[in-house]
């Protein structure tokens, strides 16, 4: 957009840069720097010789895993059909799902606490993962239904002659296509399921069924605020959902740009 | 848009997904309706369950656990207009969406018009503005607790280049603490806002901006009258998204500040948990959820509606 002729204004444009990146690159040295101070590669052993670390991961996991496939399965089918096919009073339920977008989380903590203890379902993952799973969904429909829009139609057509039925059209001809907006929703699934916060802290009591994002506060309680062993810790934390995203980048942008630019 | 008949001789001007075809054609023939039903039942169902059961919750004087709750109306509702930490919250709120909304609004529009010159090393600065968004704030906390330290980086560097009167403890003072907040939720969620703009950009037809540039305008007109125009759709998203953000503010104030010092970053969701979780007045927690719902709801309306308006100036 900026149009540099110069030598001189080109590196100035580049110093710029640099100077506007340098303060998201700090908070990220301090990070890594805390999580080595002291005794180095030796605070992130301690911290997985606790046994909870493994176990938080597996949790979050499986945690993840689940509301990853609960939001796939869900926005892949239901936004085929808001985008495709003939459905009586679509946008009706279509809002309905969209007016969800505002909902913040703290207003399902009571309900959803109440509900739970009654089912015995309180303190498993089972109650962060639906609540989380209905909360991410709207979202990935609205971007799921705008990529699906900018399939041509005709292309589903041509198969109609060829005899498909809708189902084997949807995983034959429609599915393949999806691949960067499936890959936007998984990654952003994927951030909202690992890094969430306030329904574990709620819903999950016991310390063998806690997921990574309350480990900052198990090591304060442990290890009367060992700083190194709690940035230990989080960068642990930090990898996964930083790997999936620079592994899908491309792929990521490029659906997410498809799914919300309208 | 047009009233014209599309008539078979001209081109279908909607979008490819509203064509009449077979497959929408046919007489119900082809019904949608299992294909959205399940994620609807599901959402719907615990979404709308979830607000009628907070509604009712609402009109209750009630910790929670005991098997008497008294049914108090909307006595909650009078009590949250008297409660000066629930009009501080409001305050907070709004200022910070003001604020954030405007920043990255300037660092994502500014950063994306730069990737989209001839720079060098683009894809390593674009990873590092993005990384932010994808850890949790749960993991960012300790980091940032000691990263605006007394002893911290933040106050090593004013030291180091002589503004020593500006280094203090940011988070223990009740002036700085939602300045840190906000930073932070900036820190976080610019790499989004670049993001977007960058592909908004990318869709402006080349020779516009060509055209701009013989007319002799610069950089910056040319920025301001041709790029940003064409970037308002992104930037009203961006504005809904960060207001119902802003209304939800949680993890942040909660792990960073506690709400504190003395109540200067309360947010409806740190007072809606410190009500209704740590202090069991579920009832009066729920009373606020409701209003909290209220304003998102109405906001997003607000927001769409003058959208809509200007574009039909």
């Amino acid at each position: 957009m900026f149009e540099v002729r110069h030598r001189g204004s080109r590196m100035l444009l580049q110093l710029v840069l640099a100077l506007m990146t340098l303060p998201f690159l700090l908070p990220l040295v301090e990070m890594v720097k805390g999580a080595f101070a002291g005794v180095g590669f030796q605070n992130f052993v301690v911290v997985w010789q606790t046994g909870v670390v493994p176990t938080f991961f597996k949790n979050s996991i499986l945690l993840s895993m689940s509301v990853i496939a609960l939001v796939y399965v869900g926005s892949m089918t239901a936004a085929f059909g808001f985008s495709k096919l003939r459905i009586r009073g679509k946008e009706i339920y279509f809002w309905m799902m969209i007016v969800a977008l505002t909902l913040p989380e703290v207003i399902l903590l009571s309900p959803l606490f109440v509900t739970f203890t009654k089912l015995q379902m309180y303190d498993t993952l089972f109650a962060v993962i639906l609540p989380l799973a209905a909360l991410q969904l709207p979202f990935a429909i609205l971007l799921a239904r705008n990529f699906y829009d900018g399939i041509p139609s005709e292309l589903m057509d041509a198969s109609r002659i060829d005899g498909a039925n809708v189902p084997q059209l949807f995983w034959h001809v429609i599915l393949p296509l999806t691949r960067p907006i499936a890959s936007a929703i998984v990654v952003l699934t994927l951030i909202n399921a690992w890094n969430s916060y306030l329904l574990p802290l709620v819903f999950l009591q016991d310390r063998s069924n806690q997921v990574v994002t309350l480990l900052p506060q198990f090591f304060i309680g442990q290890y009367s605020n060992d700083q190194t062993k709690i940035l230990a810790a989080a960068v642990m934390t930090a990898i996964p959902t930083t790997l999936a995203y620079v592994l899908m980048q491309k792929n990521f942008e490029r659906g997410l740009s498809a799914g919300a630019l309208k | 848009m047009t009233t014209k008949s599309t008539t078979a001789a001209e081109p279908v001007r909607t979008r490819p997904g509203r064509h009449p075809s077979p497959t929408t054609r046919g007489r119900n023939r082809l019904n949608g309706l299992p294909w959205i039903l399940p994620a609807f039942v599901f959402v719907a169902g615990l979404i709308y369950y979830s607000v009628g059961y907070t509604v009712y919750i609402s009109t209750l004087d009630w910790d929670g656990l005991s098997p008497t709750a008294v049914a108090v109306g909307l006595g909650n509702y009078t009590d949250m207009l008297a409660d000066p930490v629930f009009w501080a919250s409001l305050r907070h709120t709004a200022v910070f969406w003001a604020v954030t909304f405007v920043v990255q609004t300037f660092l994502g529009f500014t950063l994306a018009a730069i990737m989209h010159s001839r720079v060098r090393l683009a894809t390593l600065h674009k990873v590092i503005i993005f990384i932010p968004t994808v850890l949790a704030p749960a993991t960012m906390a300790p980091v940032f607790r000691l990263f605006f330290a007394d002893d911290g980086m933040v106050n090593n560097i004013l030291r180091a280049v002589g503004l020593d009167a500006l280094a203090h403890p940011w988070l223990a003072d009740a002036g700085t603490a939602l300045t840190v907040i906000m930073m932070i939720t900036i820190w976080q969620w610019t790499g989004l806002w670049f993001i977007l703009y960058y592909a908004a950009m990318s869709q402006i037809e080349p020779e516009i901006i060509e055209a701009a540039r013989l007319d002799r305008a610069g950089n910056i007109r040319t920025l301001w009258y041709v790029v940003w125009p064409a970037c308002r759709g992104t930037t009203v998203s961006l504005a809904m998204l960060s207001f119902i953000g802003a209304l939800k503010t949680f993890d942040v104030p909660y792990l960073v500040t506690t709400g504190g010092p003395y109540h200067s970053t309360e947010f409806l969701g740190t007072y809606i948990y410190r009500q209704g979780i740590r202090q069991a007045h579920i009832g009066y927690a729920a009373s606020i959820s409701i209003v909290l719902l209220v304003l998102a709801i109405a906001g997003a309306i607000i927001i769409g509606r003058a959208n809509r308006r200007r574009a039909g100036e």
